[in-house]
């Protein structure tokens, strides 16, 4: 519990894990949006293309104020953002290719001016470069403030808009049809991406912003199959990675708290992606492998009942090398076989040779029927 | 005479390519018409660009007299069923009642009533009990019948469907073949993009042979003949004029 007493006494820790905690929140809950609509990279052009939108703030106002350059930094992620639209648009080059080109050119122009900056004969200028990787650690409570602020209201334009994004995200042909104006929503929602990011770029950096956009989606996707859920979930995450790397930053030194969050929310992906019913990798292999082994009983099953029905009884019994010829799918058949005898469904005559139980030809008649069409294939 | 579908010099170009050139359809009430033509002859387009999805370069439409912008709610539109993501995280119902977000119009939510309904359309394709299935475990012909649902609750005046047909399985052919045929019934217009030739007798009333051009267009017996079909597919008739002939006897 002395993480709690610390998150209680300590101003700075308190403050840095509630900015980090509402910056999760709300990157989280739209990256669901972003995820769906596979526009998961578009953040991270987003933020890449931010930068030089907040060295231009600077070098214009002189100031360092948060509002100042996070306007910087949302005009600039808005005009990347319209430029990519555009290009994919008007010419020939693809939307991956076009988010490529744009996030790095806005980006070296960004690194080009901070050099710039940083070469001024001014002392003002320094901390400008916290934006390449944040530094969650300078939050002060009026930033916490302005996250809070323009996190909420975030908040309540998806809650307004939850059926037009939704049905941007699953069908905008069809939308349109119904008379949503569908360009108009996928700007405003790009727009909300593009604020909800800059916000995020003092604490967790132009560099590692696009991780808090997708990955609590991501890892969300994993557990649910309702859009409402999915979004709270990922909203969750990204509240969780927050605090996490937050407290996890306060109490070990050196470890800074940006990049702690990232790999926070990462270690989220990875057991999701593992552990989740239904779509996680553990699971699914369980499933397969119990499938797998349900087909090849039932394979060498029906082998045993088509041998055994050309002869007088159902019973007959055959040798394990013929069911080894006869199973094309399912591999030799030795280990099937026992496994047939402890179900109850096959008999070892001797060495070699094997037969139906009566519960073994019922089942067999029964996987014909449902499998087959009652025919045998010869 | 009042049409329910009447389009104009409707042309599409992509890039200097002309897609759809100079395509004028009329389609009277209560009809049920084929469009078809080989790969890449502009159906899908001819559909996109009535319902303004697609820019055209030319062309005016007319829904029961009246410009397509002022007729939205009578209109209903069913999209190829691969244009979507089935791994969505949404259920049927939720699908089915995005067909009412249009007259629920901003900021509203569908409640009770807006569930009933879809649920109603969900009968009609046999897929009331598949309401709360998520849409990533439907087969393909259950995709299909959930989209003619969603289309089916706009209770619209005209519907555009395109390739409803599609990799169906036969239990959602005869459904569809079955609701298309009580839509002509209740006086519904309804137009398929369509490209199993053999059907369109038995399934259509008029048909529409399109590749860029307009080739023909009309009551199935009057031009649904082996010359208008060698005009559409150019040389890959040899199965046409056996399907031609067929049908003359």
């Amino acid at each position: 519990m002395e993480w709690f007493t610390d998150i209680y006494l300590d101003y700075t820790l308190r403050t840095v894990a509630l900015g980090s905690a509402l910056l999760g929140i709300t990157a989280g809950s739209l990256g669901g949006f972003a995820l769906l609509r596979r526009q998961s990279l578009l953040g991270d052009a987003i933020s890449h293309a931010a930068l030089p939108g907040i060295a231009i703030a600077f070098l214009l106002t002189g100031s360092k104020a948060p509002l100042v350059l996070i306007l910087g930094a949302a005009l600039a992620g808005w005009l990347g953002a319209a430029l990519i639209a555009s290009v994919t648009l008007r010419t020939r080059i693809k939307y991956d290719s076009a988010l490529g080109i744009m996030l790095s050119v806005f980006f070296g122009f960004g690194l080009v001016l901070l050099t710039y900056i940083q070469k001024m004969p001014d002392a003002n200028q320094a901390g400008l470069d916290s934006y390449l990787f944040g530094q969650a650690a300078a939050l002060v409570q009026r930033d916490v403030m302005v996250i809070l602020g323009i996190g909420s209201a975030i908040m309540v334009m998806m809650v307004l808009f939850w059926k037009e994004f939704k049905l941007i995200s699953f069908d905008a042909d069809f939308g349109a049809t119904l008379g949503f104006p569908i360009h108009g929503l996928d700007r405003f929602l790009t727009g909300l991406f593009v604020i909800a990011i800059v916000i995020g770029l003092q604490t967790v950096g132009v560099v590692l912003m696009s991780a808090m956009i997708i990955a609590p989606a991501a890892a969300a996707r994993q557990w649910t199959d309702r859009l409402g859920r999915m979004i709270v979930l990922a909203a969750i995450f990204g509240a969780v990675s927050g605090v996490g790397g937050a407290i996890t930053s306060g109490r070990v030194a050196n470890l800074p708290t940006g990049p702690t969050i990232v790999l926070i929310v990462s270690a989220i992906v990875v057991i999701s992606l593992l552990f989740a019913p239904n779509r996680g990798l553990v699971f699914r292999r369980v499933r397969e492998w119990k499938a797998g082994k349900n087909l090849r009983v039932d394979a060498v099953l029906v082998d045993l009942y088509t041998l055994a029905s050309q002869h007088s009884s159902k019973d007959y019994p055959h040798s394990q090398r013929v069911l080894d010829v006869m199973s094309t799918i399912s591999g030799p058949a030795k280990r099937t076989l026992h496994l047939l005898e402890t179900l109850g469904l096959a008999r070892q005559i001797d060495a070699q040779n094997w037969s139906l139980t009566g519960k073994g030809v019922e089942r067999a008649q029964s996987v014909i029927d449902s499998q087959y069409g009652g025919k045998l294939s010869q | 005479m009042d049409y329910a579908i009447d389009v104009r010099d409707m042309t599409v170009a992509y890039r200097e390519k002309p897609v759809l050139w100079d395509i004028d359809l009329q389609v009277p009430t209560g009809v049920l018409l084929a469009i078809v033509g080989p790969n890449g002859a502009g159906k899908t387009t001819l559909i996109k660009s009535i319902l303004g999805l697609v820019k055209s370069a030319a062309g005016s439409v007319l829904i029961h007299g009246r410009p397509y912008s002022e007729q939205r709610s009578n209109v209903a539109y069913v999209p190829q069923r691969g244009s979507v993501d089935w791994d969505f995280p949404t259920n049927v119902l939720d699908v089915v009642t995005m067909g009412l977000y249009g007259k629920l119009g901003w900021f509203k939510r569908p409640g009770k009533t807006e569930r009933v309904e879809a649920l109603r359309a969900l009968a009609q394709v046999g897929m009331e009990e598949f309401a709360d299935r998520q849409i990533s475990q439907l087969s393909g012909g259950q995709q299909q019948r959930v989209f003619l649902a969603r289309a089916l609750v706009q209770d619209a005046r005209v519907y555009f469907m395109d390739e409803p047909f599609q990799g169906v399985d036969a239990t959602t052919e005869r459904a569809i073949v079955d609701l298309l045929q009580s839509l002509r019934e209740r006086g519904r217009t309804v137009v398929v993009v369509h490209h199993d030739l053999q059907t369109v007798p038995e399934y259509f009333d008029r048909v529409m042979l399109l590749n860029v051009r307009k080739i023909a267009s009309g009551p199935v017996r009057d031009v649904f003949n082996e010359e208008n079909l060698r005009a559409t597919y150019g040389g890959r008739v040899a199965f046409v004029s056996a399907l031609a002939s067929k049908d003359d006897s």
